[in-house]
């Protein structure tokens, strides 16, 4: 197939050029047939009725009293008058008449005929018309049965008498294949032209298409910041335009977000790496004592240890913030969940002494979610309210229902945040304090995590926060539909 | 010569410091940018490396802060941000060195270095002051092309001494620049120190460098 647009809507649009122009050209031609050929019969038709009358009258002439002609007296020659044999008479004249009888013998026949014969077909029944070839010409032809009573009682005829009177009609049908030569040639021309027009209708209309994606090259090849806002874009297009800004925006931000994981990742992981660089140079700038080797060891090991945790970490988060598809979204429960991290973090829980409460009023709930990534959601948040928890404290956790969400609050009674500090605490590597952190093994990415699987899943993390009263982290999932 | 880290990485910071400590150098450690700033700004230090992202006040704002004080103290900023505009802006800010993370620690040894020269206005890496030659880069010192061996201590006393020649040192000032914080002023321990070195560097010659006066301190002098 042709795989231009520009040349099938332009075959497409000569194909159906074509046909129309044929029918209309077929129906002009043939009506105009149809005019021509009946202005000829009527004119034969009322040239083989003056002879008929002609015959009449001559044979009431030779028996006043007879009411059929006899074979006998037919053979006597008619006295057709000059004045209406003349255009019969003369051997070049191209009006011809026959007169025979039923059974095809000629009773007389015109002079233009010379030694040639019209045609004859024995059953006739009435004025039947013909074209056919008379000495090379075409001649329209009519086999006039004569009604015995006379010319005007045709209810009645007598077959006795068949008038046959014919004309050559090339003249008159030129004006046909005149036409006809015209119509071919206006439909060649009219083609001819149409097809250019069409190409460069085609051209025009596919114009903004080149357009729009000139400017879709444009964007892709210097900055996806940019975007398409070609005033030349024709209405129909915008929605394309917008889709595709629309595309470009989630491939910038996909971008940078990728841009600034990267960035962040290489970030932490350069501290780290420095840490072992320098434990290493250090050790190595002088002979020391095996306990002083231990030492560094312990230390590269440690910063090691820290790394590959943040890589871990940083997998887990590229993962849930790029891949929407991984989600294997189900029912599941959330006591379920919530259950199964309080389990996972007693240890810790138990270490620093905090009570972790949870109202078992019988209530279940149910979210769509994914069962691996929604406890990893749920383990940073407690791991958080664990970590920055006072000794002794507590964490209250309590499901609710809330329209389309549910919303598990998470409570602590640790050491809050400032307000300011509020909106960082979703920032990639943000600590309050970093130092203290560390100790207890925070690296900054929980909380990143957290939000990214939320919204994954769409929903959202809410924080509230009092300095040393405590956080409050509220998690909005939509509920299973059937509850 | 004594260099104040400020650094929230506690293993980093912990590291570099004994490092420096071993190459003879004073070091004290702030690991938040607070405690950086008034430390930048109380202790007499000869050189400051400062991270960039620190908990509470950032680098770029204790770098302006400082220079807006007055303290003209070198400053290097050490910092995992290494971008180009991150290096400009950290020059502009008012710092004399960028280094970014991970660093190689020779590297970090040579630039704090070239920074201390260029503060003493001293161009070579090697000083000499008459016949005593100090060359700061491998911490050989000579007298009349015979070495002398001194220790870490004795080293960076001599070279402070030597990158502040013709000037009257104090007790105070010494310890403050060869001792980091923790260090007790009211030790005569300098004393001992410019005994020691005296031996090594004065004993056998005839023209005497290392001067005594009373009741103002130590001069290095040719």
């Amino acid at each position: 197939m042709v795989s231009s647009i520009k040349v099938r809507i332009v075959l497409f649009y000569l194909a159906i050029l074509l046909v129309t122009l044929s029918v209309m050209g077929n129906i002009l031609y043939f009506s105009l047939h149809r005019i021509v050929y009946a202005f000829i019969d009527s004119s034969l038709l009322s040239r083989a009725k003056a002879l008929a009358t002609l015959i009449s009258e001559d044979i009431e002439d030779v028996s006043d009293d007879a009411t059929f002609i006899r074979e006998d007296e037919l053979e006597t020659e008619f006295n057709f008058s000059d004045e209406i044999m003349w255009e019969y008479s003369s051997p070049t004249s191209t009006n011809y008449f026959q007169i025979r009888r039923v059974d095809g013998t000629t009773i007389e026949k015109s002079a233009s005929l010379g030694d040639s014969e019209l045609p004859f077909y024995p059953v006739v029944h009435s004025a039947d018309f013909q074209t056919t070839f008379l000495k090379g010409r075409k001649v329209r032809l009519v086999n006039f049965p004569m009604p015995k009573e006379g010319v005007n009682e045709i209810k009645t005829p007598r077959y006795d008498i068949v008038i046959q009177c014919a004309e050559a009609i090339e003249e008159k049908t030129s004006i046909l294949s005149r036409f006809r030569m015209v119509l071919a040639v206006t439909v060649f021309f009219v083609v001819i032209f149409s097809a250019a027009g069409g190409f460069f209708i085609a051209k025009k209309a596919l114009e903004p298409i080149r357009n729009i994606s000139d400017a879709i090259d444009r964007v892709s090849e210097t900055n996806l910041s940019e975007r398409i806002a070609d005033k030349k874009i024709a209405d129909e297009l915008k929605r394309i335009a917008d889709s595709f800004n629309r595309v470009f925006s989630s491939l910038e931000m996909a971008f940078n977000r990728q841009r600034q994981f990267v960035s962040d990742a290489s970030h932490e992981l350069k501290t780290p790496l420095s840490v072992i660089i320098s434990q290493t140079e250090v050790s190595l700038r002088k002979e020391r004592e095996p306990g002083e080797y231990r030492a560094a060891l312990t230390a590269i090991l440690n910063t090691a240890g820290m790394m590959s945790l943040l890589i871990e970490k940083l997998m887990t988060l590229a993962r849930f913030s790029s891949d929407r598809l991984i989600l294997q979204m189900e029912e599941i429960s959330l006591n379920g969940i919530i259950d199964k991290t309080l389990k996972l973090l007693s240890p810790l829980a138990d270490e620093k002494r905090i009570l972790i409460t949870m109202p078992a009023d019988g209530s279940k709930y149910s979210v769509y979610g994914d069962s691996e990534a929604l406890p990893e959601a749920f383990v940073n948040i407690v791991d958080n309210a664990i970590k920055y928890n006072v000794p002794d404290g507590r964490i209250d956790i309590s499901i609710r229902k809330e329209g389309e969400f549910i919303i598990a609050e998470i409570a602590d009674t640790g050491i809050g945040i400032q307000e300011g500090e509020l909106e960082k605490v979703f920032d990639r590597f943000y600590r309050v304090d970093k130092s203290r952190s560390r100790a207890s093994g925070g690296i900054g990415l929980g909380l990143s995590i957290s939000r990214e699987i939320i919204r994954q899943h769409g929903g959202r993390i809410e924080i509230k926060s009092q300095i040393d009263k405590g956080t409050v982290v509220s998690v909005y999932l939509k509920g299973a539909k059937y509850e | 010569m004594r260099i104040l880290i400020v650094e929230d990485e506690k293993p980093l910071a912990d590291i570099v410091k004994k490092g420096l400590e071993e190459e003879g150098y004073a070091v004290d450690i702030a690991y938040n940018g607070e405690d950086g700033f008034f430390m930048a700004e109380n202790e007499p230090s000869d050189l400051i490396i400062l991270d960039i992202m620190l908990p509470v006040i950032d680098g770029i704002t204790i770098l302006k802060r400082i220079r807006k004080a007055g303290i003209k103290t070198p400053v290097l900023m050490l910092t995992a941000k290494g971008t180009v505009m991150d290096k400009v802006s950290g020059l502009d800010s008012g710092a004399d060195d960028y280094l970014t993370k991970p660093f190689s620690f020779e590297e970090l040894l040579a630039r704090i270095r070239a920074l201390l020269r260029r503060d003493s206005g001293v161009k070579s890496s090697a000083i000499e002051i008459g016949d005593l030659l100090i060359d700061m880069a491998t911490h050989e010192v000579k007298r009349e092309g015979k070495t002398i061996l001194l220790s870490a201590k004795e080293y960076a006393l001599i070279e402070y001494m030597a990158l502040n020649k013709n000037r009257v040192l104090s007790r105070t000032n010494i310890s403050e620049h060869l001792y980091d914080h923790d260090f007790d002023l009211d030790s005569n321990v300098i004393d001992v120190f410019i005994n020691r070195i005296r031996k090594k560097v004065d004993r056998g010659f005839r023209k005497k460098l290392i001067h005594t006066l009373r009741g103002a301190g130590y001069m290095l002098k040719e």
